[in-house]
């Protein structure tokens, strides 16, 4: 097997406990069925593209793109780990060279964020099959968002890993900025509707771009602002990645 | 045959000199001892050894093969177990190993076997369902040594690996590792305890400020260095005229305390003590308890480190 798969192996062992994975669908359950349905008498339509969407609908799809946010906390997590217990330089003095770490790490994340997305998709499907428009771009574009937005937000949380020694610092960074990117966003309520400087700065946020791009892949309404959303996306999730892994480089013992 | 060849090897950190154009070989199928203070240079040189840094001059050989050139292959064929701790807190003992073997592409059927003679040979039987997290400093290095064992090595890097283990575990691992020497392993050890080294090693290098001062067999460290022995007396009572009763024996240092205590120190042991005997017997004075300590391995080592403290 090759190196980058066992470590990719290991990676999924030590991440994928019951806890995370209970969180991973709970957490958005809740969201969409408890705050979907509670808000939909306040919230009716939502307008997006050229469609109207009923509320639950639109906080399901944001959701895929928010849990793919989250789920690539592992990556930073993984990292932090590594070097607080010690794994990191023994990885380093086994048959590992440090692109093999970094490609493990994007791939678990790529992995985790794909079943991810899947998983919300499947669960919040009920919720907004109606207003659903498959087309042949639909799968490649969910599939394009979920990995660019692991990649983009595995990059930075790995970012952060590699910047904090403690804890504490680890923790209260990562919170700030995950809880910052998931409300300042469109994954939970539309930019329109938001007063002028938040509205700005819902664009200033990937994760608003990654929503729009699922969103715009379930429901067939893919623009030229969509297009123009994924270039950005994936010129930040390449920004990142580079600096990750320079990053991850220098990472000294 | 050699399995490392360092050849003026030398690392810095800025003006920091870690190492210090040290040169040495390692022979094949022996344990080759690493001793030192504190700061003495012991990780480093074993980081350098292990590819996980890059010397700054000098030439290095693991196993035949270029140490700066290719450190993928030399780690492909080395076993590490470092001085901190290496573990993930969430996998059980036995998930660990497996995992490890894993890393190594050890085969599944190939990593079952392992991981069981490995869970008895480091008395892991009982805990191989506790996660890392919940083990005291002592299993858990017993379960970071015992993983290293799961895959294949020609040479295997020991930093400290008896800190936290009781003496029992500490005698076992010792045995284990003799034993993997005999079957063509080839050990670098570095500890701060110096039996250990006196009953591991086939020869020893004591390093001190990046610079090796000695490297030797500890036999012959021993008839090399300590030859002084030190001999104690504890007298029944006072005896305020003791110091001018020995005063004038030749070929020793003598010291006194509070009056009943004798300590001598002398290359020439043996006769010194029967004089020493003779004068107290003469005297009257009566010898509660009397030892001679045995030249070990610990007293040559602080010898040394006081030598060398004293010449630079």
């Amino acid at each position: 097997m090759h190196p980058v798969l066992r470590l990719v192996n290991r990676n999924l062992t030590i991440s994928l406990n019951p806890g995370f994975l209970i969180w991973q669908v709970i957490f958005p359950l809740i969201y969409i069925f408890v705050a979907g349905f509670a808000y939909a008498p306040l919230i009716q339509d939502v307008p997006f593209g050229s469609k109207d969407l009923d509320y639950p609908a639109f906080l399901a799809s944001g959701m895929i793109g928010f849990n793919i946010m989250n789920s690539t906390l592992i990556s930073g997590i993984l990292i932090w780990n590594d070097r607080r217990h010690g794994m990191f330089e023994q990885i380093m003095s086994g048959p590992f060279t440090r692109s093999h770490y970094i490609l493990s790490n994007i791939c678990t994340i790529g992995v985790i964020g794909l079943v991810s997305a899947s998983l919300i998709a499947v669960v919040g499907y009920p919720v907004f099959f109606e207003s659903v428009e498959f087309s042949f771009v639909t799968i490649p574009i969910i599939i394009f968002g979920a990995i660019t937005g692991s990649v983009l937000f595995g990059s930075l949380a790995s970012i952060i890993s590699t910047r904090i020694r403690s804890s504490e610092g680890f923790n209260v960074i990562i919170n700030t900025v995950f809880l910052f990117f998931a409300f300042v966003s469109t994954a939970f309520y539309p930019a329109d509707g938001a007063p002028e400087p938040l509205r700005s700065a819902f664009y200033l946020n990937p994760l608003t771009y990654l929503v729009d791009v699922i969103r715009a892949g379930i429901f067939g309404t893919i623009t030229e602002f969509v297009i123009i959303e994924m270039l950005i996306l994936a010129a930040i999730a390449s920004v990142l990645f580079i600096i990750a892994s320079r990053l991850l480089t220098k990472l000294d013992f | 045959m050699s399995c490392i060849d360092v050849l003026h090897l030398s690392k810095s950190y800025g003006s920091v000199q870690a190492v210090n154009d040290i040169v040495l070989s390692v022979k094949s199928g022996s344990v080759f001892g690493f001793l030192g203070p504190n700061g003495a240079g012991k990780s480093t040189t074993i980081k350098l050894l292990t590819t996980l840094i890059r010397p700054s001059s000098g030439s290095l050989s693991i196993l035949g093969i270029d140490a700066v050139m290719n450190p993928l292959q030399i780690r492909d064929k080395i076993g590490v177990v470092l001085q901190q701790p290496s573990y993930e807190p969430t996998l059980s003992v036995e998930k660990s190993l497996d995992k490890y073997g894993m890393m190594w592409n050890v085969p599944k059927s190939e990593r079952k076997k392992r991981m069981e003679q490995l869970l008895k040979d480091f008395d892991l039987v009982e805990i191989r369902k506790k996660r890392n997290e919940d083990l005291s400093i002592g299993q858990r290095r017993r379960v970071q040594v015992a993983r290293e064992f799961m895959h294949d090595m020609k040479l295997l890097f020991l930093d400290e690996p008896t800190v936290g283990l009781d003496p029992s575990a500490r005698r076992k691992l010792l045995d284990y590792l003799k034993n993997k020497v005999k079957t063509g392993l080839t050990i670098f050890y570095t500890t701060h305890i110096l039996s250990e080294a006196e009953y591991l090693c086939d020869e020893i290098a004591i390093i001190d400020k990046g610079k090796i001062i000695t490297i030797d067999s500890p036999d012959s460290l021993k008839s090399r260095f300590g030859k002084e022995k030190t001999i104690k007396i504890h007298l029944t009572e006072k005896h305020p005229e003791i110091s001018s009763l020995l005063f004038g024996i030749i070929g020793c240092k003598i010291s006194f305390d509070a009056g009943t205590n004798i300590v001598i120190h002398s290359e020439h042991s043996e006769l010194v003590l029967l004089k020493v005997l003779k004068i107290l017997s003469e005297n009257h004075v009566e010898i509660e308890d009397l030892s001679a300590v045995p030249t070990n391995l610990e007293e040559i080592f602080l010898n040394m480190m006081r030598e060398n403290a004293s010449s630079t």
